[in-house]
This record gives structure tokens, sequence and C-alpha cells, in this order.
């Protein structure tokens, strides 16, 4: 729906305008390099790149590895956190 | 949490909840992405796998996870316990101690040679040595030697003689200052006093310059104390200077450097002449100190005879001093003259009024 897509939009644009977006992707990084997800996950990369061998390997192959790996390798503590964040800012800001 | 909220919102709930987990999903996303453009970066720059070498060294290097011992391998407190055997004295040191007392043995480090000169001259100056004297170098070591214990507390006092913080300290510390450098000839007696019968006159005389001096009852010791020792009252100093040099009893040194007793000996007759002498609402300040002072210098003078020309005048006049500061009400005015700031001034004023008193 247009109106959703509309919505989202503007939530984006607030989000941006208002530096929460760069607050909520700073606070991520660096509770993810605290809890060893980001080790985890290079440690994951060497494997791949082993495999693929160092010349060959693209940003592509990386992504497409990674990504889900990435997302479940995220832990919940962190996620709930980080979504905590973001119904603060979206009851505070957004009018729904 | 929010679930007010939550349950306020009922039908956009899913809707928000739908958009709190795009928005997330997109942040950890962003979070892959970086990720990833930095390791392909590392990868095509060629310091990817630099942290890695061959297999033997890694296995090596690997990090420890055992109980008791650090991640290096290494055992927390292996040698706390060790002894070692000092190649100069030949004792065994515990190895924590071992640098310090290495330093002593030696003769070499900061403190050795300022701890050398003041044994050396603290022997030089002893008639009654002790009878047990240890080796030098056990001397030197508080924590080995149970002899140097004993003497520890002595040593403390004496070891300001040779530093030179010495003449700053002599402001603050008189009395501790003064019974060391007195109590360094008589080593032995630094906790309990003095005997006078075995001084003879110029000894008790010097001593009773530096020192409380009241003999006790019960051992007929004299006090090493300070001028201001709170166990003994100026009356007491008095009498027992009386007593030792006859009549002519030098003047009590109340204070060489420092402002006399806060407590005011004499109370009646103390606050008669304040009465005749001060108003009450003169302030704490330096005038008020000088007048107070100017006004009984000369009936403090005949008892303070021996005493040299800037003593007698500090002396007289920070004597009038307490008594001016008892009568202003208080024991604060009393603080607040008796600051070291003051007094300088107050020797300066003194010396004038004295001059005017004898002319």
């Amino acid at each position: 729906m247009s109106k959703d897509y509309q919505l989202r939009a503007a939530i984006n644009q607030k989000l941006i305008e208002m530096g929460e977006r760069e607050r909520l992707k700073e606070l991520l990084r660096a509770k993810l390099v605290e809890c060893g997800w980001k080790d985890q996950l290079k440690a994951h990369c060497k494997d791949v790149i082993r495999e693929k061998g160092l010349d060959h390997v693209t940003v592509e192959d990386l992504v497409t590895d990674v990504t889900p790996k990435g997302r479940a390798l995220v832990p919940d503590s962190v996620k709930k956190e980080l979504l905590q964040r973001i119904r603060a800012f979206l009851v505070q800001h957004a009018a729904l | 949490m929010k679930m007010e909220e939550m349950r306020l919102s009922g039908p956009d709930n899913t809707k928000l909840e739908a958009l709190m987990q795009d928005i997330y999903s997109e942040l950890v996303e962003d979070a892959c992405l970086g990720l990833c453009f930095e390791v392909h970066r590392a990868v095509k720059q060629g310091y990817f796998f630099l942290d890695e070498t061959d297999q033997e060294s890694m296995k090596e290097f690997e990090i420890v996870d055992q109980p008791g011992v650090d991640i290096f391998g290494q055992v927390f407190n292996q040698w706390k316990n060790k002894e070692c055997e000092c190649p100069n004295c030949r004792r065994l040191i515990a190895a924590s101690r071992f640098a310090p007392h290495l330093e002593k043995c030696l003769g070499m480090g900061r403190n050795s040679s300022r701890i050398a000169s003041r044994r050396l001259a603290s022997n030089n100056n002893m008639s009654k040595s002790e009878s047990d004297q240890e080796d030098n170098d056990d001397v030197n070591d508080n924590d080995w030697s149970y002899g140097a214990e004993k003497k520890a507390k002595k040593r403390k006092s004496d070891k300001n003689q040779n530093s030179p913080r010495r003449s700053k300290s002599l402001k603050h510390k008189n009395g501790e200052l003064g019974s060391s450098i007195a109590s360094e000839s008589y080593k032995y007696n630094y906790n309990t006093g003095i005997s006078y019968e075995s001084l003879g006159p110029d000894e008790v005389r010097s001593l009773l310059t530096t020192q409380c001096g009241v003999i006790s009852e019960h051992t007929k010791k004299m006090c090493t104390r300070s001028q201001r020792c709170p166990q003994h009252t100026d009356e007491q100093r008095r009498t027992v200077r009386v007593f030792l040099l006859g009549p002519s009893a030098p003047a009590l040194p109340d204070a060489e450097l420092e402002s006399s007793s806060f407590d005011i000996p004499d109370g009646p007759s103390l606050m008669s002449r304040l009465q005749w002498e001060d108003s009450s609402d003169i302030s704490p300040a330096d005038s008020a100190s000088s007048k107070a002072s100017a006004n009984h210098s000369d009936s403090r003078r005949p008892k303070k005879k021996k005493r040299p020309a800037l003593g007698l005048s500090s002396a007289g006049g920070s004597g009038g001093l307490a008594e001016g500061g008892g009568g202003m009400g208080g024991s604060q005015s009393n603080l607040s003259l008796m600051t070291k700031k003051k007094k300088p001034k107050i020797s300066a004023a003194f010396i004038s009024s004295i001059y005017d008193d004898m002319n």
C-alpha cells in the first residue's frame, strides 16, 4: 500500500534527520564487536576465502555467504535492546 | 516497557511491530555489509591473513585457558614465596624484598647514602650506646631484623634530619623534631623520658629549651615531648625549670618558631588582665593582637631573660597573643590568631613596642 510506503519513507527520513539512525547503527556495531559476533563472522569469512581462493573472491560472494549467517548469529540480548530503542523512537516521533 | 503503548495502539500494533522489524533488519544488514567490505578490502590489499603464521607457531602461542594460569601459561605469584641469597651479606631474602635489600646492602640507590650518614651521625653522638648493636646492614633492613623494629620509631623521627625538608618541617612539627634532636643523645629513652640526675647543667638547659621536660611523678624522668605536649601545663614546665636550673631560670621557651600553647594556663588572672586591657569589640586582626601584646609585653618580660632577642619578642608576643586571643571569646579567634602567617608581622610589631617600652 502506498500509504504504508509513504509512512515508512517518512519515518526513515525522520530517523535520519534526527541522527537517530546513525546512533542506532553505532550502537549496534559496538554491541556486536563486544559480544564477539564480528570475530565469529570474520572467521567464517576466512573459511569462505580459503575455499574460494584468495584471488578470486568478490564482494558478492562474501555478501551472499555472510549476510544470512550474520543475521542469525546476532545474540538475543543485542536484538532485544535494539528493538526496544527503535520502538521508543517510533512511539515518540511517529504518529500511528 | 512500552506495554501501554502497545495496548493503546491495538490495530496499529502489528504495523508498529512490522516497522520495528524492518528497521532492525536494515540496521543488521548494514552491519554485515560493512564487515564484508572490510574483509574484501583486506583480502585484496593482502593484509587479511597477516596475523596467521605457520601452524607450528600458531600452536605455540595459542591462548591458554587453564585454571591457575594466565593466558600466556604463566603461573601467577610464582616467585612470591621464593627466597634468594644475597650475594653481599649471604642472607636469604624474600624475592619481593630482594631489590630494596640489595640497594641498602650494596650502598647504592637513593636512600642508602642518606641512611648511612644518618647512622654515622647518631653513632657519633651517642654517649651511651646500646649494647646490642647489630650489623650495619641489619640496622637498615627494617623488615628483617627485629632490633631495627624497636628503633623504628626513633628512626622515623631521625629520618628528617638529613633530608632537605628538615627546615620546613621544623615549623610544623616543632615538638617532634626538637625531641628527636635531643633524644638522639639519649637514644634508648624515646618512649620513656630522661633522668635529670644524670645530666649536666648545660645539657639540662639545652634539653629544656626544646622539650617539655616535666618530671614525672612515678618515674622521675623528664618528659621528652614537645613544648606544647598536652599532658603537662606551662606551669609544670616552669616549675621544672626553676627546680632544675635555680630561681634564675631561663625564660619558659613557649615558642621558638610557633606560638605558645593553645590552652591558657592561668585562667582567672588572665581574664582579669584582659578585661582591664582590651575591649571585647576588637576584631581578631593584626592590629588587635599587636595592641594586646604590646600591653602585655612588659608584664611578661621579667620572666624571660635568657632568650635571644627575637625569641624574646616573639615569645612575649605570642604569650600576649594567647591571652589576647583568649579574651576575644572563643577558640576560633585563638586559632585564627595563631596562624603562622601572622607571626612575622607580630614579632615586628613587638620589637617596636618593646623598644618603646624600654625608652
